[in-house]
C-alpha cells in the first residue's frame, strides 16, 4: 500500500489536460505566503531567544514548512491538530492570533496556557489545537481519541496528528496507528522525517527506508511525500482529509523533510556534517516554491517585500503586546490542576476539603 | 435485595450509560465476553460495541483515547484488566490525564474514569495481585478513589462519571463476590467524592483504612473490643487523592492513638501521608507513636500461599498493632 511521490511540484500540478494547476492560483499563491510567513514567525522567535526575551527553548521547524503548511492550511476550525513540540507554526497557520502565540513564548497572562508550557508547546482549545506535552508520541493517541469521538458523534471533523522520525521508535506511535485502523478512525497521520531525532539520525532509529511502509502493517495508506515541495505535500495531504472526512478511514504521509537549525536554540546540531545542512538548505521550500510560481507568473518580488514588512510589522506588533502583557500571579501556580479550586486547601490547611460538585 | 459488589458496579455503568449516551466503555474483553471478571457482562448486548468497545491488547491507548474523546465532551469509562497492567498506560494517565487541564490553564481537560482492578489474597502471584494505589495518589490532578462497601461501588462509579476530572476507580477483585448490600432507595444515587467516611465510631484509637481492608479493619475491631473493652474508630478513606484531611484529623483529635492500615507495600504509601498530616497538624493530640500495618517492601506478591499469607496484612496483624498502640 505504501507508494512514493517523488514528481516535483511542477509535474504534480501540471497533471490537468489544459497543463493547468487543479489546484487554483490563490491557492497555491497562500501555500507560498503562509510558509513564508511561518519562516518570519520562526526567526523572529529565535531572535528573541538569542537575545534571552524570553525564557526556556525554543524548537524551529525552520526548513520544515512546506510538510506542515500542506498538512494543515486547509483545516477548518472543528478539526483537531494534535502537535508536537515542533509545531508551534500550526497554530498559525490554524489562525491562532500571533498576540497569544507571542504570549505564549514569554509565559505571560496572555498566553493560551496561562505561562505553564514549555516555549513552543502550544495548544488552543478553541481552534481544537492540542495543549502538547514534551513526552514524545503521546499526542498521536489523544488524537486517536478525538477521532473516535468524532466518530462516535458522526460528525465530519478530522485530526491531523504530528510527529516525527523519532517518535516511530516508541510504542504509542505504533498503538495510535493500530487503534486507528481497527476502528477506521477520521485522522491523517504526517510524520516529518527530518533525518534526525535530536542528535540520533533515521538509520539507528528505524531499519526501513520509508517510514510511510508502516501503515501497512496497520491496514491503511502509508505514502512518502517530498515534504519540501509544499504543493505535493498539499495534495497528498488533501486527498487523505477528504478520504478521512467521508469515512474512508486513515492515513499515514511520511513527509520527508530537513529542520535547518539543531534539535532546540540551545542545540549546536554539531553531530551533522555541514555539507548535509547545505544540500539540504538548498532544498529550501520557500525557495522552490518561490521558483515554481515565478514560472507560472504568480510571484513578484514586491510582493513577497510587501509581505515581509506587512507580516514584520505584525510580529513586531505581538511581540510588543506579549513583552507588555502582565507576568502571571505567583499564586496562579495552584490554578487548573482539578475542576474545584485548591488555594484553600493548600494555603489554610484547617480548610480540607473541596466541596463536591454536580 | 441484596446486591454484590460487582452487581453495583455493573448497575452503575448501565444507568450511566442509559441516562447519558456519551459515556462508553473500553476495555480489554469487556464486550462479548463481559470482562475477565464480568463486571460488564451483558452490556453490549444493551448498548452495541460502537459504545462498549473491546479495545486492542494496549493499555496505553486504552487511556490516551479516552483522554482524547473525553476532551471532545464524551464521558468514557476505561477498564483496565489489573493495575499489574497499567504500566503501558503511566504515560497516559500522569503525563496527560493529569496534567491536561493544568498546561491548558482549564481550556482543556478529560473527564475520564478509569476502573482499575486491584488487589491481592487470591493467589493471583505476581502480577495478578498488585495493589498500586499509591503511584497515582502521588499525582496532583487525578483523582483516586477506592470504594470498599457496595453503595460506594455504585455511587462513586457513577459520581465519577458526572465528575470534570479524570478518575481512577480503584476496585478489589476479592469484594467483586464476597460483600453485599441493600442499596440506598432509588435507583439513581450518587456517592460523594470527597470524603472519607467513619465505618465504626471510637474512642480510644483511629484504624484509617481503605479498599478490601476495610473487611479486615472491621474484624479487627471488634476482636480487640472484645478482648480489652476499648473503641476503636474505623475510618474508611474513600478517596485517596485528595485526601480528605479534616476526618482523619477530627478522629485522632478524638482517640489520641492512630494506626493506618494499607495493601499497599509500606514505603511512601498512603500511611506514610497520613502519618505526615497528623504529625503535622495533630502532633499535641497523640498519645502514642503512630503505627502502620502494611505489606512489605518487596517487589510483588509471590503466589506460593505461605508467601502470599505473610505478604498480606490480615485481622491478627491489625489487632497485635492495635494492641501495642492502646499498651503504649
Amino acid at each position: 500500500m505504501a507508494t512514493k511521490v517523488k514528481e516535483s511540484a511542477a509535474v504534480a500540478t501540471a497533471s490537468s489536460k489544459n497543463g493547468g494547476s487543479l489546484i487554483s492560483d490563490d491557492k497555491l499563491k497562500q501555500l507560498y505566503a503562509t510558509m513564508l510567513k511561518c519562516r518570519l514567525l520562526e526567526e523572529k522567535a529565535l531572535g528573541l531567544k538569542k537575545m534571552a526575551r524570553f525564557k526556556g527553548n525554543y524548537y524551529a521547524a525552520v526548513g520544515q514548512e512546506a510538510a506542515v503548511v500542506g498538512a494543515a492550511i486547509d483545516l477548518r476550525p472543528e478539526d483537531a491538530v494534535a502537535p508536537s513540540h515542533r509545531d508551534f507554526i500550526t497554530n498559525f497557520i490554524k489562525g491562532v492570533p500571533l498576540d497569544a502565540m507571542f504570549s505564549q513564548l514569554y509565559g505571560r497572562v496572555t498566553s493560551p496556557d496561562k505561562g505553564r508550557c514549555a516555549p513552543a508547546h502550544c495548544g488552543y482549545a478553541p481552534l481544537n489545537i492540542i495543549t502538547p506535552s514534551s513526552t514524545i508520541a503521546a499526542q498521536l493517541n489523544i488524537g486517536t481519541g478525538i477521532a473516535l469521538a468524532n466518530k462516535m458523534l458522526k460528525n465530519d471533523n478530522i485530526v491531523v496528528a504530528f510527529s516525527g522520525d523519532g517518535s516511530t521508535s516508541l510504542g504509542f506511535w505504533h498503538e495510535a496507528l493500530n487503534f486507528s485502523g481497527v476502528h477506521d478512525l477520521p485522522i491523517v497521520f504526517v510524520c516529518q522525517n527530518n533525518l534526525w531525532a535530536e542528535s540520533v539520525p533515521l538509520r539507528l532509529q528505524t531499519k526501513v527506508e520509508d517510514i510511510s511502509l508502516k501503515a501497512q502493517a496497520y491496514g491503511f495508506p502509508g505514502i512518502t511525500v517530498d515534504g519540501n515541495d509544499v504543493v505535493a505535500m498539499y495534495r497528498v495531504a488533501h486527498e487523505a482529509i477528504q478520504r478521512a472526512r467521508n469515512g474512508g478511514g486513515p492515513t499515514l504521509i511520511e513527509a520527508k523533510t530537513y529542520r535547518w537549525y539543531g534539535h532546540s536554540s540551545i542545540d549546536p546540531a554539531k553531530y551533522r556534517a555541514p555539507e548535509e545542512v547545505e544540500e539540504w538548505k538548498a532544498k529550501d521550500p520557500i525557495a522552490a516554491m518561490e521558483r515554481y510560481l515565478t514560472q507560472r507568473n504568480l510571484f513578484t518580488p514586491a510582493w513577497k517585500q510587501q509581505m515581509n514588512e506587512s507580516f514584520g510589522k505584525e510580529l513586531d506588533e505581538a511581540v510588543d503586546f506579549a513583552e507588555k502583557s502582565p507576568q502571571v500571579e505567583p499564586i496562579e501556580c495552584l490554578d487548573h490542576v482539578y475542576s474545584f479550586d485548591i488555594r484553600g486547601r493548600e494555603l489554610d490547611r484547617k480548610t480540607r476539603t473541596p466541596k463536591y460538585q454536580k | 435485595m441484596p446486591v454484590s459488589y460487582i452487581e453495583a458496579i455493573r448497575t452503575g455503568l448501565a444507568e450511566e450509560m442509559r441516562r447519558d449516551e456519551r459515556v462508553y466503555l473500553i476495555g480489554e474483553d469487556i464486550g462479548v465476553d463481559g470482562g475477565a471478571f464480568k463486571a460488564t457482562q451483558g452490556l453490549i448486548e444493551e448498548f452495541g460495541p460502537q459504545r462498549v468497545i473491546d479495545s486492542p491488547l494496549a493499555e496505553g491507548v486504552i487511556v490516551s483515547s479516552s483522554i482524547g474523546a473525553a476532551m471532545m465532551g464524551m464521558r468514557p469509562v476505561a477498564e483496565i484488566q489489573f493495575v499489574d497492567f497499567i504500566t503501558p498506560a503511566m504515560d497516559a494517565i500522569t503525563q496527560q490525564a493529569a496534567k491536561l487541564r493544568y498546561r491548558s490553564a482549564g481550556t482543556q481537560t478529560c473527564p475520564l474514569t478509569v476502573r482499575v482492578c486491584y488487589g491481592g489474597g487470591t493467589g493471583g502471584g505476581l502480577y495478578h495481585s498488585q495493589t498500586n494505589t499509591t503511584w497515582f495518589a502521588h499525582e496532583p490532578g487525578l483523582i483516586v478513589v477506592a470504594p470498599a462497601t457496595v453503595a460506594d461501588a455504585k455511587g462513586m462509579l457513577k459520581a465519577s462519571i458526572r465528575q470534570d476530572d479524570p478518575v481512577l476507580y480503584f476496585e478489589h477483585k476479592r469484594l467483586y463476590r464476597t460483600i453485599k448490600e441493600d442499596l440506598p432507595e432509588g435507583n439513581d444515587f450518587i456517592a460523594d467524592l470527597f470524603h472519607a467516611a467513619v465505618r465504626r465510631e471510637g474512642k480510644d484509637a483511629t484504624l484509617v483504612t481503605y479498599g478490601y481492608m476495610l473487611q479486615v479493619a472491621l474484624q479487627a475491631a471488634e476482636k480487640v473490643g472484645q478482648e480489652t473493652g476499648a473503641t476503636i474508630e474505623v475510618i474508611d478513606l474513600r478517596v485517596l487523592n485528595p485526601l480528605d484531611r479534616d476526618t482523619i484529623l477530627n478522629s485522632v483529635a478524638k482517640t489520641n492513638r492512630l494506626c493506618i492500615l494499607q495493601e499497599d507495600h509500606r514505603t511512601l504509601g498512603i500511611g506514610s501521608e497520613i502519618s505526615a498530616i497528623v504529625a503535622e497538624d495533630a502532633f499535641d493530640c497523640l498519645d502514642a507513636p503512630i503505627l502502620r500495618v502494611a505489606a512489605p517492601d518487596v517487589p510483588a506478591i509471590p503466589a506460593a500461599e505461605p508467601m502470599e499469607q505473610f505478604y498480606m496484612p490480615n485481622v491478627e496483624k491489625t489487632c497485635a498493632a492495635l494492641h501495642k498502640l492502646l499498651q503504649y
